[in-house]
């Protein structure tokens, strides 16, 4: 239950603050308007009472653009098109902003422009100039402005119409009326008559006036509409001046730091490959350390080796000195005697002499006898027994491994098959 | 059947009436950007819900659900950012249908690679107390400047040296600050549903176990700028205490500095001293949470 009334009130606080909308801030007209793109912020709008403008081009699609407050309520925003442009003006507290958001093939491009509200002065300077002046720069204002005039104009012409009538009326109501130098006839024909064509001369003249006035405000117009294209142009030109200044600006400080950076890159680079070479060289001395102590070791061991050799050499060669000795002296007895022989020979003699090795092999199809001999013989063996299509042989023992020397047996032309038991 | 209980569900019907009419009001189209206010603003409560309830289903089929208050706040605070969003920018989508544009908004942040900051780390009141302040620096200077003395106690004054800022920016400082203090803090904790009494409960673990509780807060606020660092300008990256010196002794790009130092707590410990300009630095900061301004 109080979970629930916990989150009712959390869902009341929401729904106020979004009916509350941009008036949640606090921020004064003063401070600076924050400018996102695609919910990244890309600058500040810092007007204060004067016309700013904030130009961005971006290498990815505009999805949206949203103005914030310093204190971060939304303030306004817009959502950029697939393609094309789209502009909207969001009337702030005093001022307006207009948004400019074009997207391109690749990229778009957001123009905000901080338009302030007039002075008070401002305002009454421009309610001075008068109707026209407030309307030119637009041509259905313009329009309106010159129908107004008209309007004005006609309206003064039947005012002083309805001047005319009613002097002529209170003229017939007056008793004392002025002598007439017609007769009673004819007076009241007469005098509407003479005041009709007085009244016609008078509207001919009004008209001719109001013409006059109606040109004289139409070249007003005109040269107020040409001065204000002027100041537009001017203003545009103004616009574009700045805005280069602001993209060259930031094009020279993004190449300042493109630069800055490259140059950190590329030195960090250097130093990554110049510090695994040292590393590399380290472990080439390493390893040559390594390799030359085991050298030094293995010479000690031969050298001493030698030696040993060399003493047993020496007293060989005594004990054969001393035997030859003897053998001149006493030859019959020698040669009855077993000769006496160096140690090896007398090793390998002591060696038992080994049974031959018996394997059995197959022959390719259409190897001839002459190969097989060849190939036995080759082995230094001799053929044995045949049984079954295969060959017994007999060779000495070999040195090898059992498996290699199956191997290489296999490994021969005329030979199909191998096996070492029956 | 009590009278009550009769009242009870013809007022129930009633609503259901209601909504069902608001509902094909929305689906409706509208051709003029007052005619979307007028339509939008009356199913405010409904349009919320939507949105709420798709974020909702976000969040368990991409398994990071849990049926807690936590995460229904979660879903229920971003559903009014979206809302809000969907309000501001729907006046230039005129003609357009609004529920379904509002579905067209939520579709296209939820298509993102990662259209918020979840963690669970995130959903204890110090986790949402620090998400939100993350998230709120990254769209207000007010709180960007706050982050300062949150996650190092330090003041207007302090932040100005440190950063090494001259001029009228040191005095957008203090002007930063006071907002914060004013309205600032209490919004934020108001839009992240955070209670009096969880703050209370903050303030008092800190002061029993400050060590821990700084080292917890260290790491949430990790995790929090990791992801809101994002809403930088691409051209802000982190360097190193060399570039940082060059840009602090050259004095250009103090936008950059107070942005990036405050969300980024390693390039503010490598560039803290700097701003001295030689007199004698304090010692290395380290992180001290400050759950009030």
């Amino acid at each position: 239950m109080e979970r629930e009334q916990d989150l009712t009130d959390y869902r009341d606080r929401l729904l106020n603050a979004v009916k509350a909308g941009a008036r949640r801030s606090a921020c004064g007209t003063s401070d600076s308007i924050q400018v996102f793109v695609n919910q990244r912020r890309v600058g500040l709008l810092d007007g204060k009472g004067v016309e700013a403008t904030l130009q961005v081009q971006t290498d990815v699609r505009i999805d949206s653009v949203q103005l914030r407050s310093e204190d971060g309520v939304l303030l306004g925003g817009l959502s950029a098109p697939e393609y094309g442009f789209r502009t909207s003006r969001i009337p702030l507290m005093r001022d307006t902003i207009e948004l400019r958001v074009q997207n391109y093939a690749q990229g778009g491009s957001v123009s905000a422009i901080s338009i302030p509200a007039p002075s008070f002065f401002h305002r009454v300077r421009r309610g001075l100039v008068g109707v026209a002046d407030s309307a030119a720069p637009r041509p259905v204002t313009f329009a309106g402005s010159g129908m107004r005039a008209i309007a004005f104009a006609q309206v003064l012409l039947a005012v002083a119409l309805v001047g005319l009538v009613a002097d002529r009326t209170t003229g017939w109501m007056t008793p004392a009326h002025p002598p007439l130098s017609v007769t009673q006839t004819e007076a009241p024909w007469a005098a509407p008559l003479a005041e009709v064509m007085k009244l016609e001369q008078q509207l001919v003249e009004l008209s001719r006036m109001q013409a006059k006035a109606v040109d004289t405000i139409q070249t007003q117009q005109q040269g107020m509409a040409q001065l204000q294209r002027t100041m537009a142009k001017l203003s545009s030109t103004q616009e574009t001046v700045a805005s280069s200044v602001l993209t060259v600006k930031q094009e020279m400080e993004q190449r300042r730091k493109g630069a800055g950076r490259d140059a950190d890159r590329m030195t960090r680079v250097l130093m990554s490959k110049a510090q695994s070479e040292q590393e590399q060289l380290e472990a080439e001395i390493h390893s040559l350390t390594v390799a030359n102590d085991q050298l030094s070791r293995e010479r000690a061991q031969l050298e001493q080796s030698n030696l040993e050799l060399k003493k047993r050499l020496k007293s060989t060669g005594m004990e054969v000195s001393k035997a030859t000795v003897p053998d001149r002296e006493k030859p019959v007895v020698a040669q009855q005697s077993e000769p006496a022989s160096p140690p090896q020979m007398a090793e390998a003699r002591t060696v038992p002499q080994q049974p031959p090795f018996l394997f059995w092999v197959t022959f390719s199809e259409g190897t001839n006898q002459d190969s097989i001999d060849q190939w036995v013989h080759d082995m230094h063996g001799r053929k044995g027994a045949l049984s079954e299509g295969w060959q017994a042989v007999e060779i000495v023992p070999p040195t090898e491994p059992m498996e290699r020397f199956l191997d290489q047996i296999k490994q021969t032309k005329i030979v199909k098959a191998v096996r070492i038991s029956r | 059947m009590t009278p009550t209980g009769i009242r009870y569900i013809s007022s129930r019907e009633q609503t259901m009436q209601d909504r069902t009419g608001a509902l094909g009001r929305l689906e409706q189209v509208v051709s003029t950007p007052e005619e979307f206010e007028r339509v939008v603003s009356q199913a405010l409560p409904i349009l919320l819900e939507r949105a709420t309830n798709s974020t909702k289903r976000f969040l368990r089929e991409t398994g990071q659900w849990c049926d807690d208050v936590a995460h229904e706040k979660f879903a229920l605070r971003w559903g009014a950012e979206y809302l809000e969003q969907f309000f501001i920018a729907g006046r230039s989508e005129v003609p357009c249908r609004p529920l379904f544009l509002l579905d067209a908004v939520v579709a296209k942040q939820h298509s993102r690679p990662e259209p918020f900051c979840y963690h669970p780390d995130l959903l204890t009141p110090l986790g949402r107390l620090i998400d939100g302040l993350v998230s709120r620096a990254a769209i207000s200077r007010d709180a960007l400047i706050a982050l300062y003395y949150h996650c190092f106690g330090l003041g207007p004054g302090q932040v100005i040296t440190v950063l090494g800022l001259t001029g009228p920016a040191g005095q957008r400082i203090y002007k930063n600050f006071k907002r914060w203090r004013d309205s600032g803090w209490q919004r934020t904790m108001d839009d992240m549903g955070i209670t009096e009494c969880e703050v209370q409960d903050l303030c008092s673990q800190l002061q029993r176990h400050p060590q821990p509780s700084n080292s917890e807060a260290e790491r949430i606020i990790r995790i929090a700028q990791s992801h809101y660092r994002k809403s930088e300008p691409d051209h802000y990256p982190c360097l190193s205490r060399r570039q940082w010196e060059e840009m602090f002794l050259e004095g250009y790009g103090s936008d950059y500095r107070i942005w990036h130092l405050a969300l980024c707590l390693d390039c503010f410990t490598a560039a803290w001293d700097l701003g001295f300009r030689g007199a004698a630095a304090i010692e290395k900061p380290r992180v001290e949470f400050h759950v009030r301004p």
